[in-house]
């Protein structure tokens, strides 16, 4: 069953634009990663489907109801991590969690100690007094109070310490293993490789791509530096590298293709340094045009 | 009922710091009274005033020497701190989400965007309410030492009713502003100004018959101390185009504000 279906999406902001005929579905009990470089269109289509804001043209739908009629409903098993946390300043931060829960039917004790233990918020602190990754803590408790069965998270892990954003990830894999669909925002492959297991990639407003996760990383380019002496550039002219320079005596270059190949072939070398590392963003989105 | 509650407190500072500014109008008003209180010559000093200046202050209608014609003059400065106030907070209510960007939350909760409205105004409406009683209340105690007769209760109960009338059409007006603009910095600031702008309408209104008919477009005429001191009861047509008014703008808010984008 599809928890989100969106058809032909589009939104304007005045002239400006939002996002252009986006379309993608989203399953039960799936980590969908959501990625793009800021400014893609990631944030305007999470408030679209909260309703937030409303579509120039096309439709969202969310648990099968449309999403411009059926806000509070639909909102009633939504958990939201927005990018940028605010609440209220002048509250402390145990009461602003009991004035959320308080929209919701059920008893969140319990739960909202165990998340706000696993997360180490300090409860009787005011809102205003907060660090903006201990904001991020109280979002994380707040959005996950009241069990949702849908989770948005928009670029959940900028604030937060390496130690919080694992102590986060297990979280949301926990939720996810009791069947919570989670729709993950975020400009960093990285993370969304190790959670999702899909991922619609945006850019200018439009999805380019929606793969899974595993044939997103088999067409993966990798970036390779390698600093060797007397090495030529020559030397990798090979198939699978492409975009072949030399810069302060290292030459770099993309490659694709069997990753052991390549590392035999460099360790052939007398080497002084190599990195591997994953492209950027912009890189993958090179790719994309081609 | 939790979002009323939370405004509620979260208005309150602004209520108290309103109601101690009209504590102390009231008292140093009082306080002045006592200079002309019973003065015959008192009497010809304002007589003597250009004729333009007594249409403006509405002392033509009042007789400044005694309590009642004293809370005639008053009626003026409770009108508008009753307007400013109410038309703030309407305003305020409701856009202050999106100046402090916690729509992301508060609308992000199951509640429609009307019941969020309704809940606020009716806070907003909570505050208004107290702050009248509080005007009236504290007039009440202020002026015990001048021995007021029952007339004066009756005039007073009446201005506190037309104050009150006051507060609601600018209460209605500030949610509106605060529901149909998308810029949350202009509702404030153009509540002031509808403010100052029919106040100065009701002003011109008086002062020269050529723009008389301008009255009929101000609440500051519709609820004016000298018509309510002479007719002793609120003018009925006026009642009736002070909740068109209401009405109006209250569809308005709650149409607009279902329909735009939030301003994140």
């Amino acid at each position: 069953m599809s928890v989100i279906e969106v058809s032909h999406l589009t939104k304007f902001y005045g002239k400006s634009r939002g996002i252009v005929d986006v379309s993608f579905n989203v399953e039960e009990g799936e980590i969908f990663g959501f990625i793009g470089p800021n400014g893609a269109g990631k944030s305007t289509t999470i408030r679209l489907l909260l309703s937030l804001i409303h579509p120039t043209s096309g439709t969202g739908k969310v648990f099968g109801l449309d999403v411009t009629k059926h806000g509070p409903e639909i909102r009633r098993s939504i958990g939201y991590l927005p990018s940028e946390v605010f609440y209220y300043e002048g509250m402390k931060v145990i009461d602003l969690l009991k004035y959320s829960a308080s929209f919701y039917e059920g008893n969140f004790t319990e739960r909202m100690k165990y998340l706000s233990e696993l997360m180490e918020l300090e409860m009787n602190r005011r809102i205003s007094d907060l660090s903006f990754g201990n904001k991020k803590k109280v979002g994380i408790v707040q959005g996950l109070l009241h069990n949702p069965k849908l989770l948005f998270l928009d670029e959940p892990t900028s604030g937060l310490d390496p130690l919080m954003q694992r102590k986060f990830f297990d979280l949301i894999r926990e939720e996810n293993k009791r069947g919570v669909t989670v729709f993950f925002s975020s400009h960093i492959l990285g993370e969304v490789q190790r959670l999702c297991n899909r991922v619609g990639i945006i850019r200018e407003g439009s999805m380019v791509e929606i793969s899974d996760i595993r044939s997103l990383q088999q067409n993966n380019y990798k970036k390779i530096s390698v600093t060797a002496s007397g090495l030529t550039p020559e030397f990798f002219d090979t198939p699978g590298v492409t975009n072949v320079q030399t810069e302060n005596g290292s030459v770099n270059f993309f490659f694709k293709g069997d990753i052991n190949a390549m590392v035999q072939k460099v360790s052939s070398l007398k080497l002084d340094d190599v990195t591997i590392e994953e492209p950027t963003l912009e890189e993958i989105f090179m790719h994309y045009y081609e | 009922m939790n979002i009323f509650l939370r405004e509620l407190k979260a208005n309150l500072k602004s209520l108290l710091i309103w109601s101690f500014i009209i504590v102390l109008l009231i008292l140093i008003a009082v306080f002045k009274f006592s200079a002309f209180a019973g003065d015959p010559e008192m009497l010809k000093i304002l007589d003597s005033m250009p004729p333009a200046v007594m249409d403006a202050m509405n002392m033509n209608a009042f007789n400044l020497t005694t309590l009642i014609g004293f809370y005639g003059i008053m009626f003026l400065y409770f009108g508008l701190m009753g307007a400013f106030a109410a038309a703030m907070w309407g305003s305020d209510i409701i856009s202050k989400e999106e100046r402090d960007k916690t729509v992301e939350f508060s609308l992000v909760l199951p509640v429609s965007r009307s019941r969020v409205v309704t809940a606020k105004a009716l806070a907003a409406l909570v505050n208004c309410i107290a702050f009248d009683l509080i005007t009236w209340g504290f007039s009440v105690v202020a002026v015990q030492s001048y021995k007021p007769d029952q007339a004066f209760y009756d005039f007073l109960a009446l201005e506190m009713q037309a104050m009150f009338m006051m507060e609601l059409i600018f209460l209605a007006i500030g949610l509106m502003l605060g529901c149909v603009l998308k810029k949350y910095k202009s509702s404030g600031s153009t509540a002031t100004g509808i403010i100052l702008a029919t106040y100065f309408m009701s002003v011109i209104a008086s002062m020269n018959e050529n723009f008389e008919f301008l009255k009929h477009f101000t609440p500051f005429h519709y609820y004016d101390a000298g018509n309510l001191f002479r007719s002793g009861q609120l003018n009925t047509t006026y009642l009736g185009v002070s909740v068109a008014i209401i009405v109006a703008a209250l569809i308005a808010a709650y149409w607009v504000y279902n329909k735009r984008d939030l301003y994140i």
